[in-house]
């Protein structure tokens, strides 16, 4: 990167269904625990960039940049953000970009998401934005829908069997219920994900990451140092329509943003001590791992055995819950990662950890690299 | 994207191109579709259709994967100012009794452009390794020509449909030519009778023959292997190619050029589905690609050659 940058404080709002809570509520929220985290004042702050996705859908609200700035005395410049569930990340891209140019110093990132303000169809109508609206949505096709397809196929060409897809849902509900701040706290067991509703086959309710409401923000500073610093920040983009990929097993805009960010942070896979990355759908778990190089195309479910045993093999992987453990208040999702990172590097005194968050059936996908300086 | 009347009229230019025949790549059934579709469920698939674009389309009902399916029109629904909006659905060919086993076994593809020396390639594999490996014979609608060696069933365009129709094509192409009406197939009963032999099944395909084959037997049957022409450019592969479709003095200038054309076109594959190639050879020297052949593939490198 071309500056270092720190990230010097963060803070959530434990996810979940909110009914009694707005999202401006939401993101004041998150904006004071990033506060009372850091070693700055508001007024330190001289840009905010907010993601978000559903705010006309779900809270009739765009202008979220002016919104989110009017939290702070001096009301600095603020853009919002979108490339759907990737918004969180594409937040702290966006923020690494005027940091490194030197436009910004230190930055405010928020992610936030209202999401049962609206109607369950809403949403559901909301959410197929991240697809082609011309290409994919006149097929009545939804969000389960396309991962189904993928699952299907992925089942079809690895013979990846029901059982060994619910282990990746029993493995983040275990974590999740270390997560004060997940929205759920409950173990679930792999024969229970496979007994749970269909929602589009072969996913199953319980294959699937929930509906919930939340806000994360972090400040990222190139002025103030601290134990964490971001060692790449990298994106990178795919076709909206699977219908115009050569593949449906394999997402190439993760392979893509890992390849360019290991490049960017001089590290290699094997310095990597912490995961979280993003399971929308179990079956997108095991392709990532294998599109982030950790596992062999087909055999991404063997790190799941693994960690069902109990052994963190070859590392942690979505400590947090993950987004079906923790909730998946979308754009929240990629601020929230980078955060339980940090927290996971500190706590378990690593060295490098690393965010992966992905938009869609991944037409957008980003990496942060995080490092502890002080491990 | 609201179903207004102006989506609605551009949606009408890309219905059109759906109205063909496919392979189910992938198939879901939606439990809870969207609002406007009603509340039953709703089967969706990803097509791969002849002329080799994927759709996302409704099915009449869930299916398998690598089942062959044809279009038509159907009232997709109906919206709120009253517009009937109809939108193409696939319906099974023949209802499959026997589904696609997840690995039936291997199939040794050479694709490449015309005249890239494709056939020379296997009737020298049919030679030296006539134990191990079989060519899989193709169907087609052209005319038989001096210089064919066999490799060809020919068949009159009613039956070339009808076996398509009956599903014992397994994939399936159609080849723009000014000069004649050119379809061309393989019958899944020839690569099951090569199966049950104990041999290798070998085809020399093209991309849309190679992708119906990836997409009913699955890619990782595929031994796939990609021969180019030598040169450095696209302009230099082509000219080599030209010169070889004239030395073997087999087809008309109208022909040659017809074949040039779609060459083009399967020299820019290669780039587009890298994924579906295990290795892509120059072919300057027959011996060279064999011996590359006779190490990479299962069973050839051990098999004895008949000389």
């Amino acid at each position: 990167m071309e500056r270092d940058i720190f990230l010097i404080g963060g803070g959530q709002t434990k996810f979940g269904e909110w009914w009694g809570r707005s999202l401006r509520d939401l993101i004041e929220e998150a904006v004071e625990a990033a506060f009372k985290d850091a070693p700055c004042t508001a007024l330190d702050i001289d840009l905010v960039v907010i993601a978000n996705m559903l705010g006309e859908i779900g809270s009739h609200q765009a202008q979220l940049g002016s919104l989110a700035s009017s939290l702070l005395p001096h009301r600095p410049p603020a853009v919002r953000v979108e490339s759907a569930c990737a918004s969180g990340a594409l937040a702290l891209h966006t923020a690494c970009a005027f940091l490194e140019s030197g436009r910004a110093k230190t930055v405010l990132c928020i992610g936030a998401e209202k999401m049962t303000d609206a109607s369950p169809d809403a949403i559901a109508e909301g959410l197929m934005g991240a697809a082609d609206a011309e290409v994919d949505r006149p097929s009545g096709i939804t969000f389960p829908g396309l991962f189904g397809l993928i699952a299907a196929r992925y089942m079809h060409e690895y013979g990846l069997t029901r059982d060994d897809l619910s282990l990746v849902s029993a493995v983040h509900h275990s974590n999740a219920c270390h997560n004060p701040f997940a929205q759920f706290h409950s173990t679930i067991t792999p024969e229970a994900v496979s007994r749970s509703p269909l929602v589009s086959d072969p996913l199953r309710l319980l294959d699937c990451s929930p509906v919930t409401d939340g806000a994360a923000a972090c400040i990222l500073s190139t002025q103030m140092p601290s134990d964490l610093r971001l060692r790449a920040s990298q994106v990178a983009t795919d076709t909206l329509s699977l219908t115009q990929r050569a593949t449906l097993t394999s997402f190439s805009a993760t392979k893509d943003a890992m390849g360019k960010a290991l490049t960017e942070a001089e590290i290699s896979r094997s310095e990597i001590g912490v995961l979280e990355t993003h399971d929308c759908f179990s079956i997108a778990a095991i392709i990532n791992m294998e599109d982030l190089g950790f596992a062999e195309p087909g055999r991404g479910v063997e790190i799941y055995r693994a960690l069902h045993r109990g052994k963190h093999a070859p590392f942690p992987v979505n400590l947090s819950g993950g987004l079906k453990g923790c909730g998946h208040p979308v754009a929240a999702t990629g601020i929230k990662q980078l955060l339980d990172v940090g927290k996971a590097l500190r706590k378990n005194d690593g060295a490098i950890g690393l965010a992966h968050n992905f938009g869609g059936a991944a037409a957008t996908a980003a990496i942060h690299i995080l490092e502890r300086t002080h491990a | 994207m609201p179903d207004s009347s102006p989506t609605a009229h551009r949606a009408l230019k890309t219905k059109r191109c759906k109205l063909q025949d496919g392979i189910v790549l992938s198939c879901t059934v939606l439990r809870h579709p969207p609002a406007r579709f009603g509340p039953r469920p709703r089967p969706v698939a990803l097509i791969a259709l002849e002329d080799g674009a994927r759709v996302l389309a409704p099915l009449t009902q869930a299916l398998p994967i690598g089942t062959h399916v044809r279009s038509r029109l159907r009232l997709s629904h109906i919206t709120a100012e009253g517009l009937r909006i109809y939108d193409a659905t696939y319906e099974p060919l023949v209802l499959s009794k026997n589904p696609v086993p997840d690995f039936p076994g291997y199939i040794l593809a050479l694709t490449g452009p015309s005249g890239v020396g494709k056939s020379t390639v296997s009737a020298v594999l049919m030679r030296m390794f006539a134990e191990y490996v079989e060519r899989v014979p193709i169907v087609t609608t052209r005319e038989r020509r001096e210089g064919d060696d066999g490799e060809y069933r020919y068949v009159s365009k009613r039956v070339f449909t009808e076996l398509q129709k009956e599903g014992k094509l397994i994939a399936m192409t159609h080849i723009p030519a000014t000069a004649e009406e050119r379809w061309y197939g393989y019958r899944a009963s020839d690569l099951e009778r090569i199966w049950k032999a104990g041999k290798l099944p070998v085809v020399i395909t093209e991309m849309h023959l190679l992708q119906g084959l990836a997409e009913r037997y699955g890619r990782r049957s595929i031994l796939s292997f990609g021969l180019l022409p030598p040169g450095k450019s696209k302009r230099a592969m082509l000219s080599h190619l030209l010169h070889r479709l004239r030395l073997r003095g087999r087809e008309t200038e109208e022909h040659i050029k017809d074949r040039l054309k779609n060459a083009e076109e399967d020299i820019a594959f290669f780039s587009r589905r890298k994924d579906l190639f295990d290795r892509i050879l120059v072919n300057e020297n027959v011996e060279h690609v064999i011996e590359n052949l006779r190490q990479t593939v299962p069973g050839l490198s051990e098999a004895r050659t008949e000389n």
